[in-house]
């Protein structure tokens, strides 16, 4: 059950109706059983893996939470200042390992989700496969949302652990934090601090609250039905060609199209998600901030899958370089290289945190060399960092409107290059992609082509057409405006004629699949 | 001591020191690899320990925020 099915609405619409019935206390209880119902369906109605998660998380956060209260009582009648630091110790290493054998345990359930699904093909082939075992994968090895949930869970053991939050003391609570409705597929990705404040809040109805969730849910649809899947049969088709008949200017702009086709299918998603929340007064972080305006890739990263970023950077990133192992490493290369040697964390924490990424979001080795190629950009820039200013001065550099979009058309083409990995069939498909990119680009021949791959001038003309009207939006929202205020600021006539023409545009030019179902979010396979 | 973070700033991320909001990481005024950087400066120079835990953006939330968990972590040596 996807954000845009008519399942999903009409769950929406019963949730929204009962969550201002209900008494404020009871609120959470109706988004619950809306989470619930959300889960069983959109997977069939087996979510064994989110309970395991719930469970074991709930378990893991139930003992530390049991242990900084021992410790503290112990600390507390304890008078010697040695015995003190053995015994604070003590309870430190055993709550790691009580941390530690919850994300084996997860991480497990996530890797094992991942990649036992490369062995299906085998046992189909294999004449082993039944529909009992095939419903069995589809259902249970793949669980909706496993590597969302599975890296919530571990940030919140970790935040636990760290005394930045207090342990979750009812069950169904904490399994609400990790399936939350509207972020369970695609995240964003919660913190459990911020999203149970926003659980505990009382909620009131308000007119505005509804209709601005209801414009980004609209404005949401509009980018993955109109733009996104649109530009989804040109670069399915492209990709699904034999890449030696392919000129390499088509290729160029299917790859440009494919950068935008992600964006406004995972950015579309998280305007849906955080529109249905923003009716229920519950507010979800942000995940994207126009990342094709960055000047950098460090930046475009801050800006892209903002929530996942923080993940890694808090999680991953800040545990490894302020570890023991972290500091002497940091500490040995120092000694070695004064000057250069204090980047060596930094660049062994980037490079971890990117393989993690690849790893993340694909089980091919496409992901892996995309997430080394980032991690070594990256790496590079940090320490080059300094001369970049001495650089600038020697060429005569000056900043401006001019250098301004060198950067981003910098960030374009490094984005663009590894967008190749992640999209082209296979690697053998990707080297030839970057052949015909270098050696076979032809033009003229890709101009007379461009109608031959499932799209018509017409087709064209359309997401051309609603790719500016985003960009419109886009620079609005870049120059510090909040679109949907200034929206509401219109004269009437002005302001419903938006409303309409774009829930107009969506039905009429939207792209629907068999049945009117749409075709399924990108994100929704990483 | 105060001096001494202010010119650990000053080296890292100059903008750290006319920073006048409350959330410089969130901002984008101070990115974590400046974080990393300061961090390990710091923890050369007052002898401590800075755990993963107090690196959020709370304690890096301005040059005062960074100062006062200095302090409470050579208070705790």
């Amino acid at each position: 059950m996807i954000l845009l099915s008519s399942g999903f609405v009409i769950l929406w619409v019963i949730s929204f109706a009962l969550y201002y019935l209900v008494p404020k206390n009871r609120q959470w209880v109706v988004l619950s059983v809306a989470s619930a119902l959300f889960y069983v369906i959109g997977t069939g109605g087996i979510p064994v893996g989110i309970l395991f998660t719930g469970v074991s998380t709930w378990l893991c956060g139930m003992y530390l939470k049991d242990s900084f209260a021992k410790q503290a009582q112990a600390l507390a009648d304890c008078v010697e200042k040695e015995k003190k630091k053995s015994m604070k110790l003590g309870f430190e290493r055993r709550r790691k390992r009580a941390q530690i054998l919850s994300f084996v345990l997860n991480l497990g359930l996530l890797l094992g989700t991942k990649y036992m699904v490369v062995l299906l093909p085998f046992m189909q082939n294999a004449g082993l496969s039944t529909l009992r075992s095939d419903v069995f994968f589809a259902r249970v090895v793949m669980p909706l949302g496993v590597s969302f949930y599975t890296l919530t869970a571990i940030g919140y053991l970790v935040d636990v652990g760290r005394e930045q939050c207090e342990a979750e003391e009812n069950p169904v609570k904490l399994v609400l934090f990790l399936a939350y409705f509207p972020s369970v597929t695609q995240g964003p990705f919660n913190r459990y601090a911020k999203l149970k404040a926003e659980f505990e809040r009382m909620h009131d109805f308000t007119y505005e609250r509804m209709l601005f969730g209801l414009q980004r849910f609209v404005w949401g649809a509009f980018k993955k039905l109109v733009i996104a899947d649109r530009i989804g049969i040109f670069v399915g088709n492209v990709f699904g060609s034999d890449a030696e008949t392919v000129p390499g200017g088509i290729f160029a702009l299917a790859v440009v199209l494919y950068m935008l086709q992600l964006y406004a299918d995972f950015s579309g998603y998280m305007d849906m998600a955080l529109g249905v929340s923003e009716t229920f007064d519950i507010v979800l972080p942000e995940n994207f901030k126009r990342p094709y305006f960055s000047k950098s890739v460090a930046e475009f990263w801050r800006r892209w899958h903002i929530t996942l970023g923080a993940w890694f950077k808090d999680y991953v990133m800040f545990s490894f370089v302020m570890s023991s192992p972290g500091r002497k490493i940091g500490k040995a290369a120092k000694k070695r290289w004064p000057n250069a040697g204090k980047h060596v964390t930094s660049v062994l924490g980037t490079m971890l945190v990117w393989l993690f990424t690849g790893m993340w979001h694909g089980r091919t080795m496409s992901y892996i060399l995309w997430g080394v190629y980032y991690g070594v950009i990256m790496s590079v820039s940090l320490v080059l960092e300094s001369k970049y200013g001495i650089w600038k001065e020697k060429l005569h550099v000056k900043e401006g409107k001019g250098y301004a979009l060198f950067c981003m058309a910098r960030t374009w083409l490094i984005v663009f290059v590894a967008d190749v990995l992640i999209r082209a069939e296979s690697l053998s498909q990707a080297g030839s992609i970057y052949r015909a990119l270098l050696t076979g680009f032809q033009a003229k021949a890709s101009l007379f082509a461009v109608t031959s791959y499932g799209l018509s001038k017409y087709g064209f003309l359309l997401l051309l057409a609603a790719c500016l009207f985003w960009l419109c939006v886009s620079v609005w929202e870049e120059r510090g405006r909040d679109v949907r205020r200034d929206l509401a600021a219109c004269p009437l006539i002005l302001r419903w004629s938006c409303y309409y023409g774009v829930v107009f545009l969506l039905l009429i030019t939207g792209i629907y699949g068999g049945s009117y179902d749409t075709a399924a979010f990108l994100y929704q396979s990483f | 001591m105060e001096e001494k973070v202010l010119e650990i700033l000053e080296e890292y991320c100059e903008e750290a020191l006319t920073y006048e909001g409350d959330n410089m990481m969130e901002e984008g005024v101070i990115d974590s690899f400046t974080v990393i950087n300061i961090v390990s400066e710091l923890e050369d120079a007052f002898d401590i320990e800075v755990d993963a835990k107090y690196v959020v953006a709370e304690n890096f939330r301005n040059k005062e925020a960074i100062i006062d968990l200095v302090k409470r972590l050579v208070e705790a040596r």
